[in-house]
């Protein structure tokens, strides 16, 4: 710790740093944030449950509380009660994210050698999750309504899922009036499509409302669908799409994400990489579109990180379920994560692969005579399962790669959970990725 | 090199090892290694201060031995005094390293209580056995007993007994603080400033121990004193609170020309508000907010 830092403790201020947890859909971004939570409260109650953070804190005692709330409108998110759930005999995963909440955590460091007599440093960590589907919509905020439709709708051409809604739009007369039943038809025809393209794996959905309503009735303009040409239909169809995208700037972005100091965007590549190239290459394509949105707003120059005003001084890509794979693979699917995502210049940033619940133990597994490394865990209804799922490339896959098969990964269940899920939570990297979020602050 | 050339991938496949294997067993977490977990080895002055306190109980043993056996062979009765004598004051002696000892291991009972008091399984069973050994706290009893979290358990303590002890032992600092100011303007010897300003903190050490339950004799003080000095890096931390109190006590008009006359008379002052707080944060089983 330098002179700089030492002295910053002596301001009876905590610094409050916002973490925004994004990611594609069932990425694993409730359970990151649970262990995460979990964890942390842990380690503040003396056990070592991020051995990097330990390292990293070097001695220095760390007391961690969940901080009471105020009278703020965002949801809290509830970590006890999930790792509980975890914790329980059958185990029962997090529901995914359907609202956004806010996970905050107060952390006070003792300061270190000389400066030991120092008061301890005071930050405030918020994590903020934000429904997968909803992420999507970020993107959309740059985009006119005439570049959405021909984007959207040359995309869905090589999907034979929208075949149907393609048909509709193309059958629909120039100039025709704008009928609300048509809307209607249209606009279900192309959540229809959107639901068959999430179910084969798909990740490049948007509007992300449409897969996931907000709670409450949803307003006429939520119902527009992607039309090219100027008719009165397609013009309606621009003053929703418009509608939509400033209700996104105001009720979503403004509050959650315009005061967000680190990133982390999670996906599931191993569940992409399955499913297949179409898959995996719209899961790349979301990611990079999403780390463009998120990044816009560039950082004055000259300032420390934790002085700037605005924008994300750290984004950490994260390949989630990383205990799936044996650990030589990690390495790879690492490579893989940073090689798909490419954060704009004045951001640093890093891939990850990480387990936030690591529910497996590495095994070697001698297949067709050769030792192959390999997973173990536990399968409720099945038992103990071993699992080589395939080889995962460390960068973006080619034809030879796809030519293999790479099996569906199984619904390993979390080992069991002390202190009915109060105690550490077995993970794999989430320590090196927090070390990484707050490095310049502790 | 191509493909065809690298050796065929193996086919990959999932199959049930155990159909009846049950959770997995998380591992152990890695032990925390501190900066200063070498084994302490005793110093020079250490192994001085064994060596006399050896010599000094040896040889009073066998000194007191052979004058029983002279005793004896005096006379009988004379034998047996001397033995009641001595074993008396080897009693009095033992009784007076048990409560020390004893003190001692409360003192790390502390500790223990703070690790029960995290614990979900045991922080209610802690929490009523620290509130049975303090007077006047049967008040939060039915919330503790309603309350299911660790967090709520603690906070329950925090804002019930826990508070009340550390406003208790906010005045007797206060009071501490209030002496110094006027000891320190009265007494015209600054070494003599020290010495007072010495036992004045010792005295308030026993005094906050005292109402936590804990009565400290010279060994126990010194194990608190060192308690204290490392609570006390915590309790810096409310250094405003700490000011406004030093300004509350040199407020009296009378204390206040003191205090401006002699130079250190506030830092004394300020000591024993920070000796108070600290060896309450020392005492307290209860982690503060």
């Amino acid at each position: 710790m330098d002179l700089f830092e030492a002295a910053r403790g002596l301001i009876p201020l905590r610094r409050r740093v916002r973490i925004g947890v994004t990611g594609l859909r069932r990425a694993g971004k409730t359970s990151l944030l649970t262990s995460l939570a979990v964890n942390l409260l842990t380690m503040g109650r003396g056990a070592n449950a991020l051995p990097s953070l330990t390292t990293h804190l070097a001695g220095r005692k760390l007391k961690v509380v969940v901080t009471p709330s105020g009278a703020e409108s965002l949801p809290r998110f509830d970590a006890i009660g999930k790792s509980a759930a975890l914790a329980a005999d059958p185990p029962g995963w997090p529901k995914p994210t359907d609202a956004v909440s806010l996970l905050s955590l107060d952390l006070d460091i003792d300061q270190g050698g000389t400066f030991s007599m120092l008061p301890p440093q005071m930050l405030r960590l918020e994590f903020l999750d934000y429904p997968g589907e909803w992420l999507l919509d970020l993107p959309l905020l740059g985009q006119d309504f005439a570049t959405w439709s021909e984007t959207t709708l040359r995309r869905l051409e090589r999907h034979p899922e929208a075949r149907e809604f393609l048909g509709y739009v193309s059958g629909l007369p120039a100039g025709v009036a704008a009928e609300e039943s048509l809307i209607r038809n249209g606009h279900e025809l192309y959540v229809a499509a959107l639901r068959a393209l999430q179910a084969r794996g798909l990740s490049l959905l948007q509007p992300g409302r449409f897969l996931m309503p907000a709670p409450g009735e949803a307003p006429p303009w939520q119902h527009f669908f992607p039309i090219l040409g100027s008719g009165k239909l397609a013009s309606l169809m621009q003053q929703r799409f418009e509608a939509y995208t400033k209700a996104v700037a105001e009720s979503l972005a403004e509050p959650g994400f315009a005061n967000i100091d680190r990133l982390v965007v999670a996906a599931d590549l191993l569940s992409a990489l399955h499913a297949g190239k179409a898959a995996f290459d719209d899961a790349a394509a979301a990611l990079g579109l999403v780390a463009g949105a998120l990044s816009q707003r560039k950082p004055l120059p000259l300032l420390p990180s934790w002085l700037q005003p605005w924008g994300i001084s750290r984004i950490a890509f994260a390949a989630t379920k990383a205990d799936h794979v044996a650990s030589r693979q990690r390495a790879n699917l690492q490579a893989l994560m940073e090689r798909l995502t490419e954060a704009p210049g004045h951001a640093t940033w890093r891939g990850f692969a990480l387990a936030a619940i690591n529910c497996t133990e590495d095994f070697v597994w001698t297949l067709d005579g050769r030792p192959v490394s390999a997973v173990r865990g536990h399968v409720n209804g099945q038992g103990v399962v071993r699992s080589y799922p395939g080889e995962v490339p460390d960068r973006t896959p080619d034809l030879s790669d796809w030519a293999h098969p790479f099996l569906s990964l199984p619904d390993f269940t979390p080992k069991k959970l002390e202190s009915g899920g109060r105690g550490a939570i077995p993970q794999l990297e989430l320590d090196r990725l927090l070390v990484f979020l707050l490095e310049d602050m502790l | 090199m191509t493909e065809t050339q690298l050796a065929p991938r193996v086919s990959p496949r999932i199959e049930v090892e155990n159909p009846i294997g049950l959770r997995l067993e998380p591992e152990q977490l890695p032990a925390v290694i501190q900066p200063d977990s070498e084994p302490r080895r005793t110093g020079t002055l250490g192994l001085v201060a064994w060596g006399a306190g050896v010599l000094i109980a040896g040889l009073s043993a066998l000194s007191i031995g052979n004058f029983i056996a002279d005793e004896f062979t005096r006379a009988q009765w004379l034998g047996w005094l001397t033995s009641g004598v001595a074993a008396t004051g080897a009693a009095l002696i033992a009784a007076a390293f048990w409560r020390e000892l004893s003190f001692l291991h409360r003192l790390d009972g502390v500790d223990r209580l703070r690790a029960e008091l995290a614990d979900p399984a045991r922080a209610k069973r802690a929490a009523q056995t620290w509130l049975a050994s303090l007077p006047h706290s049967e008040g939060i009893a039915p919330a503790l007993d309603a309350a299911t979290s660790p967090e709520a358990i603690n906070a329950l303590l925090r804002a019930g007994p826990a508070k009340v002890i550390a406003e208790q032992a906010q005045t007797l600092g206060r009071t501490a603080a209030t002496q110094m100011l006027a000891v320190t303007a009265a007494v015209p010897s600054p070494a003599l400033d020290g010495v007072i300003v010495t036992l004045r903190g010792i005295r308030l050490v026993r005094q906050v121990a005292a109402l936590y339950g804990f009565r400290p004799g010279t060994l126990g003080t010194i194990a608190l004193l060192r308690r204290t000095l490392l609570s006390g890096v915590y309790v810096t931390g409310t250094n405003i609170a700490v000011d406004t109190l030093v300004k509350a006590v040199i407020s009296n008009p009378a204390l206040q020309t003191f205090a401006g006359d002699v130079a250190g008379a506030g830092i004394a002052a300020r000591r024993m508000i920070v000796l108070a707080r600290a060896t309450a944060a020392a005492c307290s089983p209860v982690a503060p907010d």
